[in-house]
């Protein structure tokens, strides 16, 4: 399913802009995700990531600006879009009251995949994902790390080329993230592309390959992991600086703090 | 907060009672201590407790040596019974000390808990109003010293027994009442009370018409029937039936021994085995059920067989979906039956079964909640959402349909109208479609959230959409309905044409499933284009 060599656009986003009400969320950006790669989109709480991504996946429209995915506009071809992208969106409930084979099931075939095949796939990633032991409880009764997984199995289970995780790893334990990463970076290696959120940095660090730095709205920084960390010792020391975090120094505040004084 | 004194004694010899009911007492305290709002609401629902349990006493009183005190009082305690049985089920936070798996760690047998919970449970306004319910009633009753005798022992026995029973219903149950299924049973537990009231609404009027007579025969079987036997065996010993009476009395006091046994096994089984929540996925293996084939097989595959059995599979599972179902099913059939049962009703009343189903076509997508991103992502052209509205409403129109039959043939045979049959089905299908067509179309046009939890069914600044939504759309059906409804009432103008009725028994069903199906045709394209717009109204709650 992957179009194009590596290197062509995957997304291709225009003067991307979103106001809630007085507030800017997302602030007129413009950004090219390069196709097969793993890409993080990283940034402080309330940068605008989820907003963005969001209208990267057709679920909320822009005020202005243009969405490309693989080529096909979001909004005026959705045809071609909606087939080649899974989704793992963020505060979004599931259809919880299905098992987990349920919703698979019913997601598969709302993608038109046929019966067989649907439950072939479903049975493999559940278990990859650790949970063909749940796979008859309710989602409802599930873990924040089970949800996750149940929620990536959905998403990729119509076998997308590019792959939209908003905060993948969010509330997940340990044993449960490092399944999700395995299965992203099989993913990954197949050719497929990646782009997930978060603010975790040196889980971006030690996955991806290609950032883009967000921060009130806008893009601060974007490329190769190698270039936007440049010579900072590492991502989260580079994410500091370009945000305009770096220099705050927390030594000479809350002096009277620790020691067991008193 | 008060002094309990330092447990160190052998466990079961330091007396647990007035530790308990002290709990009891701190616990209400701190409750209420939590906000004014909370206190005055309290106070203000204590106080219309009493009141009304006062008027009652009065009432009972004012009842004596009337011809059906018996059966009044009877049934009075035997459905204040039933609201015993039920209350914990329905609200299992009402009461902190009715959970016994918080005191799992004390050290402590489970008689004397028995007895320190049960006294506790006599504190509180619930077994003050029920005091003077049942006092009451022996008084409205009771003839002669013999009969007085037995009421003093008749009330206290009524009185455990009414404690007991929650007391027992909330222990074989406390496992359901935290978990999620429980919270699950709190969503429907508004909607059993409205049925309730509809229920003793009717019941009122046609004791209102039909005279208190009617009651005796109900009244002779439960005056057997704990605790109302202990009203019973008042009434019995008052009467000179000393046998009779003194069986009724043992009745209650083997119930009310039972009931403890009950309630004491329960006990000893919560305490000495480990608490739900530290047994993660013991049961899982348990709950392996293949299940999901039966209803997939009965549905059309593809896209269509996918939405309906997911709709199906919710309209059971999800609480607020199955509220609201089973809502309309209900009144759906009230209306028509009770009024066929008074005399007052009428075959086209049957029509008011598929309007309210109907209104289950509303609003389809804030069913759904935020989880209607699941569907968005499958949605991309207009012909996707036009067979995700049809799948819906084909899951719908499989209850409403064989459901709206039913309940105008019941009428009708109530009614003994048969010749009005055909004509009451074709309005009814006419309607249905009308509401389906209506329907589809607000889902599209104002769809709104629904809160998961709590008993609102719009979410905060969405009530108006709600009632535009709704009303609005229930007007246009009725509108859209007015050529079938026109054509009947020509027929029976028409010299000769009251023989042709069932005619609209086919036009009625054609012209329903052809608006049905045009409103979903209008309804699909705007889906389709205002798929972010509809996301965002039903991801409020």
């Amino acid at each position: 399913m992957t179009e194009g060599s590596a290197g062509a656009a995957a997304v291709r986003v225009r003067g991307l802009t979103k106001r809630f009400g007085e507030q800017v969320a997302v602030a007129g950006i413009d950004l090219e995700l390069p196709a097969g790669r793993f890409i993080g989109l990283v940034g402080p709480n309330g940068a605008g990531k989820t907003t963005t991504l969001s209208m990267v996946t057709g679920l909320l429209r822009p005020d202005a600006g243009t969405v490309e995915v693989v080529g096909h506009d979001v909004w005026r071809d959705p045809v071609e879009v909606k087939a080649r992208i899974g989704v793992l969106p963020e505060g979004l409930r599931l259809f919880e009251r299905l098992s987990g084979h349920e919703l698979l099931t019913y997601t598969g075939r709302l993608r038109g995949l046929p019966g067989a095949e649907v439950d072939k796939r479903a049975t493999q990633l559940l278990d990859v994902l650790d949970l063909a032991g749940a796979r008859h409880k309710l989602v409802v009764d599930y873990s924040t790390g089970m949800r996750k997984k149940i929620g990536l199995a959905a998403a990729l289970l119509h076998n997308p080329g590019i792959l939209f995780l908003d905060e993948p790893f969010e509330g997940v334990d340990p044993v449960s993230a490092q399944t999700i990463r395995g299965v992203l970076e099989r993913y990954t290696a197949s050719g497929a592309t990646v782009v997930f959120s978060s603010h975790v940095m040196e889980l971006v660090e030690s996955l991806c390959d290609w950032v883009a730095v967000m921060a009130a709205g806008r893009i601060r920084a974007h490329g190769p992991l190698a270039e936007v960390r440049g010579d900072a010792p590492s991502l989260q020391r580079a994410f500091l600086e370009l945000v305009g975090a770096g220099s705050r120094d927390a030594g000479t505040d809350l002096d009277w703090l620790g020691g067991g004084a008193g | 907060m008060s002094a309990a004194p330092p447990a160190r004694g052998v466990p079961g010899r330091t007396p647990v009672t007035p530790v308990v009911v002290r709990l009891k007492l701190s616990l209400l305290r701190n409750g209420l201590r939590q906000s004014a709002g909370r206190r005055a609401a309290y106070a203000v629902s204590v106080a219309f407790a009493l009141l009304f349990a006062a008027l009652l006493l009065i009432g009972l009183i004012a009842l004596r040596g009337t011809a059906h005190a018996t059966s009044v009082t009877v049934l009075l305690v035997a459905v204040l019974a039933l609201g015993w049985a039920v209350m914990p089920l329905f609200f299992p936070s009402g009461d902190e000390t009715l959970d016994p798996t918080r005191l799992a760690m004390l050290p402590l047998h489970p008689r004397p808990l028995v007895r320190a919970l049960l006294a506790a449970s006599l504190v509180g306004a619930g077994p003050l109003f029920t005091l003077c319910v049942l006092t009451g009633s022996v008084t409205a009753v009771a003839r002669g010293p013999a009969a007085y005798a037995v009421a003093v022992v008749a009330v206290p026995l009524g009185l455990l027994l009414c404690v007991t029973l929650a007391r027992a219903v909330a222990a074989a149950n406390i496992r359901l009442l935290t978990s999620r299924k429980g919270r699950d049973l709190a969503v429907l537990s508004g909607l059993v009370i409205a049925i309730g009231a509809q229920v003793v609404n009717f019941g009122a009027q046609q004791l209102g018409s039909a005279g208190l007579g009617r009651l005796d025969p109900a009244a002779e079987v439960l005056g057997w029937v704990p605790p109302a036997s202990a009203v019973g065996a008042v009434d019995a010993v008052g009467e000179g039936a000393y046998g009779g009476g003194a069986a009724r009395l043992a009745l209650t006091a083997l119930a009310l021994a039972v009931l403890l046994a009950l309630w004491s096994r329960s006990l000893t089984r919560l305490m000495t085995s480990p608490d739900g929540s530290t047994l993660p996925g013991a049961e899982q293996g348990a709950r392996d059920r293949p299940r999901s084939a039966g209803l997939g097989r009965l549905l059309p595959g593809g896209r269509t067989g996918t939405i309906m059995e997911r709709s199906l599979r919710y309209v059971w599972r999800d609480p607020k979906t199955k509220a609201a179902w089973v809502t309309s099913l209900a009144i759906g059939l009230i209306v028509p039956v009770f009024n066929a049962l008074q005399g007052t009703g009428s075959v086209y009343f049957a029509c008011f079964a598929a309007g309210m189903l109907g209104i289950q076509m509303y609003n389809q997508f804030g069913q759904d909640t935020s989880a209607f991103w699941m569907v968005a992502l499958t949605i991309s052209s207009s012909r996707d959402a036009y067979v995700e509205l049809r799948g819906r409403a084909l899951a719908l129109l499989m209850i409403t349909l064989p459901y709206a039959t039913l309940v105008t043939v019941l009428t009708t045979a109530m009614l003994g109208d048969w010749p009005a049959l055909p004509e009451a089905l074709g309005l009814s299908f006419a309607l249905l479609g009308a509401m389906l067509a209506t329907g589809a179309w607000c889902s599209a046009r104002f769809p709104y959230s629904i809160p998961q939890e709590g008993y609102k069914n719009a979410a905060p600044g969405q009530a108006g959409l709600a009632w535009i939504s709704i009303f609005g759309g229930m007007v246009a059906a009725a509108l859209l309905c007015l050529p079938v409804i026109a054509l009947g009432i020509w027929l029976h103008v028409t010299p000769g044409g009251g023989d042709r009725t069932w005619l609209l028994l086919p036009l009625g069903t054609a012209y329903g499933a052809g608006i049905g199906v045009l409103g979903l045709r209008l309804a699909a394209p705007r889906t389709a284009r205002r798929l972010p717009e509809i996301l965002a109204a039903v991801s409020k709650g």
